[in-house]
């Protein structure tokens, strides 16, 4: 079962690879094809593994597998090594599944772009990067996955880089990565200092011995790094802009897996979490904090993809609250359904944008449902599961988290559950009102013009991955139905042991607190979109919420002014004066120090006489001292 | 009374040299620098008799007396309608630095043979009459000191060989000149 | 030995020696700047052969001797470039010869 997570990690890259050396030579398509199968071969690893793993016994469920020593300095080693277990097994079959969907999905929807190879060689990498990530055995092999993901994100986002928005997006998402980055490697800095080795196993079980203030920086800076990756505020403002990005992009790197990349180290160094408490309540409550700004803001958002990307923030918010409380079960099983459901909500939406020629405000959408009836189904179906209705994927895994809030039993535990509903009647208004004002009522004029010359509702290459998600995200989450089987949370459970257990009573008494909640959000969008108005009326809030709260601005401000002014200031005062004129300073000083020296050599053989003669003198007094 | 024979002779040839020593390097006409040149050899020449080194004597003054100085006579005289140039010119302090100098150099050799002179210069040592005599000047040179002759003749025939290139060269650039 | 002790030679070898490195470095005429050279090399050989009286040993007398004969070749090789100094129509002064100027 090793052998199949190898398999796994190495496919794609050999897929990147072979599509890099190929270059011209291979067409478009083959290289659409290999980046495809490369993924789907990565997913018959991954189900090798994961099979392997499910028939081995409960003990034997952790495995580390070792290709070579990367790095030695002294007793300090780092191999790239390889860690096989239910938690990293899950996320490998969730990137390598989901991944491989989007990508065949993207043979379509890229087709006729000059670039296609490029993007199916990034895709490739960035499946590989992303397997690294889960797979690492080590804190530093899961930087690199860490920092590559972030590599392929910059590269995907500029993937159309005369377009200078795009430019910008992908600059901006790499910017805001590299705090993160920093931040998880200064944490794990400070574990080789106090651990001496960067093995998960191994720091692990070294957590003990760690002071509480080595055990809080080193969680700190994970945090971090996770609040980076997974757009939570305050590091969030690059999501939004990064949908400038191709579509098939957006769904799988910043909602299926690169920004749930934050969630999975939460839950992987649950170990570091647990000893530092302080730090994982601080990671839920900012959970909690994204949810709600992120679905306020998404209420105000005329662009369809910026309104799921916004959503993606909510929920994963909620993921991060789930792992900041301890209940890592739920947190990856609505990894798994936030997975499905959202690379659903995107693909469809990329079909309609294909659809109507790149449009991607709503306000010019409207009535689709007659003229694209499988999207619309498709669409239908990832908003029901994102609002939590049962019983669609969605709901068992966000009423799962919102109870294990309530069984928490405290101060904090109270705030999270109601910023957990409210956050549930958020997401039911602002989902619905895009499916509302994208797929009912008349067809607009806009939508009239452009639909004849779409092309039809898309290839089979397209329809045929959204039709395999929207089956999972129906189904998807019946694997997990509290009080009757769980074979999902004991799953994780194995690797990743919750803190916090709501009853049974708890669980289905909030979600039909949930549901109800998302049903009302759902009537008010209905009514709202009937009368034709906006659900923000005040127009305050309105601008507030359209400018993101002005934290780009605010960031701006803070951050981007000083830097450039200082940089401005320094090439001034620094720069010009004192480098570049010194250096021509010094090439005139050793001219002129060189023409005084010169003058010595007058030429005139008596002064050379004169000299020698002095030389001999003062060489006799030397001799005569010596002796 | 032969010690006072030799002191006076002494005086006498010491005198002589630094008298004609500074003849030479004072006269503006090189002739007479040249001519008083010839009186220092030979005031030499009595000083290495006072010292036992007859042979040497002698070859001062054959050699360096009779045909070097004779040499040097023939191109003064060949050049000498040329006046001498005078004494000043050059750099303004290059007269003072030059005598600094030379008295430097003076008072360190001075002092150096105070310092030793007690140990050193007070005993001679006893020599046979033969000392410095042809036939022992040769033995040394033909047994002991060997290759110093040898090389000796060489540069000399180096110098001859030179001589007589850098006068093809005056030749042929008479012609072209 | 009778007369002055060695030590009085080599006083006079001394004041020659000086005599003639102040005449090498003021004078202009390289006939004379030779004939002052010839001086200080004449200093040394008296030294040597005080020392060879001093310590019984003929090898200063050899040395000198060999002096004698080298001296001889670089005075025959300095009045050939003073000579052809003057074929060129230069200035006997030493000044003039001031290529090594930097």
């Amino acid at each position: 079962m090793i052998a199949g997570a190898w398999v796994c990690l190495l496919s794609p890259l050999a897929g990147a690879i072979a599509i890099t050396l190929g270059g011209g030579r291979i067409s478009r398509r083959t290289a659409g094809w290999i980046s495809t199968l490369s993924t789907f071969i990565a997913f018959g690893g991954a189900l090798v593994a994961f099979l392997g793993l499910w028939a081995a016994d409960p003990s034997d469920r952790e495995q580390v597998s070792t290709a070579y020593t990367w790095l030695a300095s002294g007793d300090f080693e780092v191999d790239v090594q390889i860690l096989l277990d239910t938690l990293s097994s899950t996320m490998m079959l969730i990137v390598s599944g989901v991944g491989g969907l989007i990508v065949w999905y993207s043979m379509g929807y890229m087709a006729g772009d000059d670039e296609e190879r490029r993007y199916f060689a990034y895709m490739s990498l960035f499946v590989f990067s992303m397997l690294l990530l889960v797979q690492a055995g080590n804190f530093l092999l899961l930087l690199v996955g860490w920092g590559l993901v972030g590599l392929a994100s910059y590269l995907l986002i500029g993937f159309w880089h005369h377009k200078p928005e795009a430019v910008a997006a992908a600059k901006k998402a790499f910017v805001m990565n590299a705090i993160g980055d920093a931040t998880f490697a200064l944490a794990a800095v400070l574990l080789i200092w106090e651990t001496g080795t960067l093995e998960l196993l191994g720091v692990f079980e070294d957590v003990d011995a760690l002071s509480t203030t080595t055990v809080n920086l080193v969680a700190l800076g994970l945090l971090g790094g996770a609040v980076a990756k997974s757009a939570q505020i305050p590091l969030h403002t690059w999501l939004p802009d990064a949908m400038e990005g191709p579509t098939p992009v957006s769904a799988l790197i910043h909602a299926a897996t690169m920004v749930t990349a934050g969630v999975y180290l939460l839950v992987r160094a649950s170990p570091i979490f647990e000893a530092a408490p302080d730090v994982q309540h601080l990671a839920a409550v900012l959970g909690a904090i994204t949810l709600l700004v992120a679905g306020a803001i998404a209420l105000v958002q005329w662009d369809i993809k910026r309104v799921i990307a916004y959503s993606t923030m909510s929920q994963i918010g909620y993921m991060f609250l789930a792992a900041g409380i301890g209940a890592y079960g739920y947190a990856i099983f609505h990894l798994l359904t936030h997975a499905f459901f959202k690379a659903l909500l995107f693909m469809s939406a990329g079909v309609v944008i294909h659809h109507l020629g790149g449009e991607q405000d709503i306000r010019k959408m409207g009535g689709l449902r007659t003229l694209m009836p499988r999207t619309h189904l498709a669409f239908l179906v990832g908003s029901l599961s994102l609002a939590g209705i049962p019983i669609f994927a969605g709901f068992w895994s966000k009423d799962g988290i919102i109870a294990a809030s309530f069984a928490l039993d405290s101060a904090l535990g109270a705030t999270l559950y109601a910023a957990g509903l409210i956050g549930a009647l958020l997401t039911g208004l602002y989902t619905f009102r895009l499916y509302f004002t994208v797929f009912r009522g008349e067809p607009s004029a806009f939508v009239r013009e452009h639909a004849h010359d779409g092309h039809g509702e898309g290839p089979l290459s397209m329809l045929v991955p959204v039709g395999v998600l929207t089956v999972l995200a129906t189904i998807g989450g019946l694997v997990v139905i509290p009080g009757v089987w769980e074979p999902f949370l004991h799953w994780i459970d194995e690797t990743a042991e919750p803190l916090v257990h709501a009853t049974v009573t708890e669980d289905y008494g909030t979600s039909a607190i949930a549901v109800s909640l998302a049903l009302v959000g759902m009537v008010i969008a209905w009514r709202t979109f009937r009368a034709g108005r906006q659900l923000v009326t005040n127009p305050g809030t309105w601008r507030v919420l359209e400018h993101k709260l002005y934290l780009d601005e605010l960031y701006d401000a803070l951050f981007y002014r000083p830097a450039a002014a200082l940089s401005v200031a320094l090439r001034r005062n620094v720069e010009e004066p004192v480098v570049e004129r010194s250096l021509d300073e010094i090439g005139a000083g050793t001219i002129q120090v060189g023409g005084e020296v010169a003058r010595v050599q007058s030429g005139l053989l008596r002064t050379y006489a004169v000299a020698i003669a002095f030389a001999v003198a003062v060489l006799v007094v030397v001799f005569v001292a010596v002796r | 009374m032969g010690n006072v024979l030799v002191w006076v002779v002494w005086f006498l040839a010491a005198g002589g040299c630094l008298a004609t020593g500074v003849a030479v390097v004072s006269m503006t006409n090189p002739f007479y620098s040249a001519l008083s040149l010839i009186g220092n050899l030979a005031s030499l020449a009595v000083l290495f008799l006072l010292l036992s080194a007859e042979f040497l004597a002698a070859a001062q003054v054959l050699v360096y007396a009779g045909a070097v100085m004779v040499m040097f006579l023939f191109v003064v005289a060949y050049l000498g309608g040329r006046a001498d140039a005078p004494w000043a010119g050059g750099p303004p302090l290059l007269r003072s630095a030059a005598v600094v100098a030379a008295v430097a150099l003076l008072v360190e050799i001075v002092v150096v043979l105070g310092l030793a002179w007690g140990d050193n210069l007070t005993d001679p040592a006893e020599v046979s009459d033969s000392f410095g005599s042809p036939a022992e000047i040769g033995e040394a040179f033909l047994t002991d000191h060997l290759l110093a002759f040898e090389i000796t003749s060489i540069v000399l025939l180096v110098a001859a060989v030179g001589g007589v290139v850098l006068g093809t060269t005056r030749e042929k650039e008479e012609e072209t000149a | 030995m009778d007369g002055p002790d060695v030590g009085w030679y080599l006083i006079v070898s001394a004041m020659l020696f000086g005599i003639g490195a102040l005449g090498v470095m003021m004078r202009r005429s390289p006939l004379i700047v030779l004939l002052s050279l010839e001086l200080m090399l004449n200093a040394s050989n008296l030294t040597l052969i005080a020392f060879a009286r001093q310590q019984g040993n003929l090898d200063g007398q050899i040395f000198a001797l060999a002096v004698m004969a080298v001296a001889a070749a670089e005075v025959a090789i300095g009045l050939g470039l003073i000579v052809a100094m003057a074929r060129r129509r230069m200035l006997l002064d030493v000044d003039q010869a001031s290529a090594l100027r930097g």
